[in-house]
């Protein structure tokens, strides 16, 4: 069984530490966890909620009702109230609330330490009402706390108790999910990456801010001296990108972050890395556009885009991980496909995935810097951009015996700008022919339950993974013959991998977190996919399971 | 200079980048510079292409985007002698943010500018150094705007080194030069006043020949208000020399603790 627990309110009140502390919580007795965020683009005010979903087996996306509400506002409560359960239980903040059980959260915590501590007297309330102890939660409590001293420890508990005593009257009114023995180690998208990035070598990274895309600049910003990460915050998105090229092309492995309007900006800089033949790595994390857009919601609309983006005609690879195991995988193989091939690579991830966590076993915290691929030998009369059969010229880094010398012109193998059209064509051939190598080794789209050759096939993309797995799940329990073809590389295919994975079917569905079905297009373009309804969401909320499911069964 | 290519330059008889390049090679080695510790970056215009004509290691990236390749390549490996040497246009007009910011960061680079007041490459536009009143054939009522003034902005950012030479000048170009590149004290800025024989037909040779006078002795470059005197100073004389030089703003690449001992490269460990 699962239970979902939304807890909603205002910026600025503490969702999220809220939401930490159960999901911490809640790992540590052994649920199943999974927890998204919906936020307004503010800094105070607004209705912001985070979902907790628990169970006792592993689940893989949100859920559009919930059955606890825990309500900070007023306003939370009007407006969340109908998205609760039959049987459900809304927890209010305040002294009475028609409809919800009142207990005043903040008051209470402002009698005994602060009001920022009322998310213990919640925490409280809630574990009593799901009819859990309240162990788990003390215990987490005390080890966040601890370096504040034994007072803050002290009062955060009597808090967690006081929490307790005024949720008695409907302690396990709620019937929850018992513990399963699920990994306590919990990850959001944004922290698999980043610890990804840092442990495979990332040394230099560089970004505007730019939501949803900061977690992972922040998180780096705050391991910098930890794992040795020069971060430099410029002065815009086109600063970021010729920072890139510049730090790679002295061979430090670098990381840039954005989303869609920066790497609007950081066009030209694509190109030039894809001139220069630099490994340029992008963190793209999508919001919803045109232009600003909705800032802190998600969508996947930026696909074509990123495929797109950079004039000229030059090779690129694009990841697009499912679920934070795969943040943290892809992250790894963009930065080795980047370096091997000396061209830039686009990791796309959203809001919604940049910022849901779950538990599972803990990811490789190791430092295993990948390969750069550097030409340590290269000396006098070292050419840079050799011709090779396989498009890739020993790459050295300045500093050494060797000059050198990138132009941003057509250039010969020297690197020294030429207009001579015999070696300018020959030096495109050269650049493009890297996209052989890069297709031979390409992902190939991952099939999910498909071991009957399943009669209706849903494709995806990047974020979409995970409600589209437990889709598949949901239809295969009503009957419906049902897999998924889910592409962690979207760029460049394996056209015969793909071919054979979609295979003949009744009946095949794209679902897609934009308008028009832009891994469709790809498809088609690529002459892959014949017949094919599509199943999208644009609003800046992501695709449920649920959702999924019942648009499938129609 | 040894050409480690075919292709001559493609600057126009009479052009100040001769000079420039001429000038530049003697002052790197008068400055001792080892020039396989040499990288030079440059943006995209005819003094953008500078670096090719030379032997050192060169980054050759967009227009207007040198200064953060080059911040990069510095916080990279610091260990590396960075010098960017392109266009009025690429520095002060397309680059323009990046210039402001380069000089907030105090980066260890050495920028030299060839402010030939217009656009070269695209064929004689104005440039934001441009004078008042000059045509082109998109100015075709003069010039409206006011001249950008990179001296003074440089020196009121707080720039440890602001100087300016005169192309066709080599001695005091030299002696500019090498000073600039002995300097250590962050963001390094040299405008170098450079005629344009094909698309700059007010700010002429003889024009800058009569017009330049080097600063004086009694010129205390440390002194801030002097400074910003001399760097405003334009039309019937023009000062060269040393403007500005205050010690004492740490370089970005010595604040990072993360490059407190060696140069980031060398760190990696893969
Ligand atoms: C993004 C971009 N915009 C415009 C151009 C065209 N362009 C190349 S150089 C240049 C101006 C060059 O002026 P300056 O930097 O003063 O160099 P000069 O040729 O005068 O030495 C322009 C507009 C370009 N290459 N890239
Ligand atoms: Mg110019």
């Amino acid at each position: 069984m699962d239970l979902n627990i939304r807890i909603a309110g205002e910026a600025g009140q503490g969702i999220k530490t809220t939401g930490h502390l159960l999901v911490d919580a809640f790992a540590s007795m052994g649920l199943w966890v999974f927890s998204t965020q919906s936020y307004m683009s503010r800094i105070r005010g607004g209705l912001n909620w985070q979902d907790v979903r628990i169970a006792d087996y592993p689940i893989t996306s949100s859920r559009e009702d919930a059955d606890l509400l825990v309500a900070l506002t007023a306003e939370a409560l009007a407006t969340l109230a109908e998205e609760v359960t039959e049987g459900g239980l809304i927890l209010y903040d305040g002294n009475e609330a028609e409809g919800a059980v009142a207990i005043p959260f903040t008051d209470t915590a402002k009698q005994r330490g602060k009001a920022i501590m009322a998310n213990s007297v919640a925490g409280g309330a809630v574990f009593t009402v799901l009819g859990y102890p309240l162990d788990p939660l003390t215990g987490y409590l005390d080890e966040v706390f601890q370096a504040k001293g034994e007072e803050v420890v002290q009062t955060n508990r009597d808090l967690v108790h006081r929490g307790a005593e005024l949720a008695s009257e409907h302690a396990g009114a709620l019937q929850a999910p018992e513990p399963a023995g699920a990994p306590r180690t919990v990850y959001d998208g944004m922290e698999a990456t980043a610890l990804s990035a840092a442990v495979s070598g990332v040394k230099f990274v560089c970004a505007y801010p730019m939501t949803p895309s900061t977690g992972v600049f922040t998180w780096l910003a705050q391991h910098d001296e930890q794992y040795g990460i020069v971060v430099e915050q410029a002065e815009d998105e086109i600063a970021a990108v010729n920072m890139a090229c510049g730090a790679t092309y002295a061979g430090v492995p670098t990381l840039v972050t954005t989303s869609g309007g920066g790497l609007a900006l950081m066009s030209e800089g694509i190109s030039l890395a894809g001139m220069h033949e630099l490994p340029v790595v992008i963190y793209l994390a999508q919001r919803p556009g045109p232009a600003t857009g909705l800032p802190t919601r998600t969508g996947q609309g930026d696909l074509l885009f990123a495929l797109r983006t950079g004039h000229g005609e030059f090779p690129r690879a694009i990841f697009a991980p499912g679920s934070p195991r795969q943040c943290h995988e892809l992250m790894r193989r963009a930065l080795e496909t980047a370096h091997r091939w000396q061209t830039p690579v686009i990791f796309m991830t959203d809001q919604y995935l940049a910022d849901l966590s779950l538990n599972m076993e803990p990811l490789d915290g190791s430092v295993r810097p990948i390969d750069r691929c550097i030409a340590t030998d290269a000396g006098e009369g070292y050419r840079r951009y050799e011709i090779t059969e396989s498009g890739v010229s020993p790459r050295a880094i300045p500093g050494g015996d060797a000059f050198v010398v990138l132009d941003s012109d057509e250039h010969d193998e020297t690197g020294h700008i030429t207009e001579n059209l015999e070696i300018a064509q020959a030096m495109m051939d050269k650049r493009l022919r890297k996209i052989d190598g890069m297709i031979a080794e390409a992902l190939p789209p991952e099939l999910y339950r498909d071991d009957d050759g399943a009669e209706t096939l849903l494709i995806c993309w990047g974020s979409t993974y995970l409600p589209c797995r437990e889709a598949v799940d949901i239809l295969r329990m009503r009957g419906i013959s049902a897999a998924m073809l889910h592409f962690a590389q979207v760029w460049p295919l394996d056209r015969d991998a793909v071919r054979e994975r979609i295979g003949s079917r009744g009946r095949v569905v794209c679902v897609e977190g934009n308008a028009w079905g832009q891994l469709a297009m790809i498809l088609r373009e690529q002459q892959l996919l014949g017949d094919a309804e599509l199943l999208t969401r644009y609003d800046g909320l992501p695709l449920t399971a649920a959702e999924i499911a019942d648009r499938v069964e129609g | 200079m040894r050409r480690l290519h075919s292709e001559s330059p493609t600057w126009c008889p009479g052009c100040g980048n001769f000079s420039i390049l001429r000038t530049l090679d003697s002052a790197l080695d008068e400055a001792g510079i080892d020039r396989h510790r040499l990288v030079l970056v440059s943006g995209i215009g005819q003094a953008a292409k500078l670096p090719h004509y030379t032997r050192a290691n060169v980054f050759n990236g967009l227009h207007g985007r040198a200064l953060p390749a080059a911040t990069a390549i510095k916080l990279a490996n610091h260990g590396l002698e960075v010098l960017i040497t392109s266009g009025d246009g690429d520095m002060y007009g397309e680059g323009g943010n990046h210039f402001i910011h380069a000089i907030r960061r105090n980066i260890g680079v050495k920028c030299f500018v060839h402010n030939n007041q217009v656009y070269g490459l695209t064929k004689g536009q104005a440039s934001p150094t441009s004078d008042c009143g000059m045509q082109t054939p998109i100015q075709t009522h003069g010039v409206m705007l006011r001249p950008f003034n990179p001296l003074a902005i440089a020196i009121v950012e707080g720039t440890p080194f602001v100087a300016r030479s005169l192309a066709v000048d080599r001695a005091h170009l030299q002696e500019m030069m090498v000073a600039a590149l002995k300097h250590d004290g962050g963001f390094t800025l040299l405008d170098i006043l450079q005629p344009c024989p094909s698309f700059n037909k007010r700010n002429t040779a003889k024009w800058y020949r009569e017009r330049v006078r080097p600063i004086g002795d009694d010129h205390d470059p440390t002194d801030m208000h002097a400074a910003l005197d001399l760097a405003m100073t334009w039309g019937d004389e023009i000062p060269i020399g040393i403007i500005y030089r205050k010690k004492g703003r740490p370089k970005l690449e010595d604040l990072n603790p993360v490059l407190a001992n060696v140069p980031l490269v060398e760190q990696y460990a893969g």
